[in-house]
């Protein structure tokens, strides 16, 4: 920056210099009007406001599922923090654990072929079981059913009720049939326990509301089908 | 009239100040020494300067950024160095590792599992330095993503003694101390910058990350 000199210094022509006035511009960028607010990163800030506390607390309850605790835990405040990183747990462990269990019951390990598939399968259940699936429900409950819940509640709902899954799966490593079938029907009746318990208050009031219970339940059953079908399959080695 | 105007990075805004003296003076105006950018001169000497010395330039730049941050000290040299985020590293790293998967599977899935890594590792690093913003850390994307990105390099070293070894606990071990190795830096960089109460909340999905990554290295 020139410095012109201090005050009443006269310039070439004659004229008085005076020090020249400073404006402080400060130049801030519109923020941007989005037609379409829900594809924007900022709108999802709202959902992650919570603190490690919060995270325990949440799965506390959807593990002691049978007590109508959930409300009280999340309050107005729904997280899509549990729902991703919970699904993603899970499939990690399916991918790991369901290709563990098998080489666990293979007898010759030298011929033992990893099942990369079980990756992709994997994404597209847990996923669907974790978003689209509640999404889908949640917009039914909302605008048909006329329900006081968001669909971000439902969301965050079903997130915390497959927390039980990430203990039962890593026990159905154990390549025993009937081990596997006790510890998935556990994970069933928990987590449809804990969904059935915390939406009792708008399924009572009347029967349409009442039928919600019946994807709810069939979509959980067709999850551990998959599981125990797809992932932890035992297949024995026939004896002649 | 004159302005000098900075780059507010803190709050996206463009502060500056404006001289509305007019140049009385073309005398004056003519002495005036145009401050020639130092870049400027960078430009033209980089320019005419062979690709060999061009390549080993950019090498021993990511060697050094490598360095700072495997070696995890908390000296302000590796903050700035950090600050000067590149891509080029995580790329070279993440393409080696899934050329080194892909070729040592003896199965016919070799293309699969190039894929599948070279989407883990971005999108894996997009999804986690997207979590860590979203819980309100001050983490810079790129910066983020790049030292997601230096930090595969251990889980590299892990994949490449496998191929060597055939022995299963001794590749297990191996992978373990690599994957330790990689989360310890990893983790010693974001934690400065996620508040307290929700530290494990962030770090949570880096451990994951080099967990997956890990298990690709075991199992192939």
């Amino acid at each position: 920056m020139q410095n012109f000199g201090s005050n009443n210094d006269l310039d070439e022509k004659g004229n008085v210099m005076t020090e020249q006035p400073k404006i402080k511009v400060k130049f801030e960028p519109k923020p941007k009007q989005s037609s379409c607010p829900i594809c924007t990163v900022e709108y999802y800030q709202q959902f992650f406001d919570i603190e490690q506390r919060d995270v325990y607390m949440r799965i506390r309850c959807s593990l002691l599922s049978w007590k109508p605790e959930f409300y009280q835990c999340v309050g107005k405040n729904p997280d899509l923090w549990g729902p991703l990183w919970i699904s993603t747990t899970i499939i990690f462990i399916l991918f790991a654990g369901g290709n563990l269990s098998r080489f666990l019951l293979e007898e010759n390990k030298k011929h033992f072929k990893y099942e990369y598939n079980y990756m992709y399968v994997a994404v597209f259940i847990v996923y669907a079981m974790a978003f689209i699936i509640p999404i889908i429900l949640g917009i039914i409950m909302k605008y048909i059913l006329k329900s006081e819940l968001g669909v971000f509640d439902i969301v965050c709902m079903y997130g915390y009720s497959l927390s039980v899954y990430m203990f039962v799966l890593i026990l159905c490593i154990i390549p025993y049939n009937e081990a596997q079938w006790f510890f998935l029907m556990c994970g069933l009746a928990n987590s449809t326990i804990f969904l059935l318990v915390n939406l009792w208050d708008f399924m009572k009031k009347n029967k349409q509301t009442a039928l919600i219970a019946i994807p709810i339940i069939s979509f959980n059953v067709a999850l551990i089908l998959s599981f125990k079908f797809y992932f932890f399959r035992l297949i024995y080695a026939v004896d002649d | 009239m004159e302005f000098e105007v900075q780059d507010n990075q803190a709050n996206n805004s463009i502060q500056g100040v404006i001289n509305l003296q007019p140049q009385v003076n073309q005398v004056q105006a003519q002495q005036q020494e145009i401050p020639i950018k130092q870049t400027d001169l960078q430009v033209s000497s980089t320019l005419e300067e062979s690709v060999a010395v061009t390549l080993l330039r950019d090498l021993r730049q990511i060697g050094v950024k490598l360095r700072c941050v495997l070696v995890p000290t908390m000296s302000s040299n590796n903050a700035k160095e950090l600050r000067n985020w590149d891509l080029w590293g995580p790329l070279v790293f993440c393409l080696m590792l899934a050329l080194t998967l892909s070729l040592s599977g003896n199965n016919d899935d070799g293309p699969g599992i190039f894929a599948t890594i070279f989407v883990l590792i971005w999108v894996g690093s997009f999804v986690v330095t997207l979590n860590a913003q979203l819980l309100g850390g001050k983490v810079s994307f790129f910066q983020s993503v790049c030292v997601l990105g230096y930090c595969v390099f251990p889980i590299n070293l892990g994949a490449l003694f496998t191929l060597f070894f055939s022995f299963f606990y001794l590749k297990m071990f191996l992978v373990i101390g690599c994957f330790l190795w990689s989360t310890y830096s990893a983790v010693g960089f974001m934690k400065q910058l996620i508040p307290e109460q929700k530290r494990i909340l962030a770090l949570y999905p880096v451990i994951l990350f080099y967990l997956f990554l890990s298990w690709f290295a075991l199992i192939v």
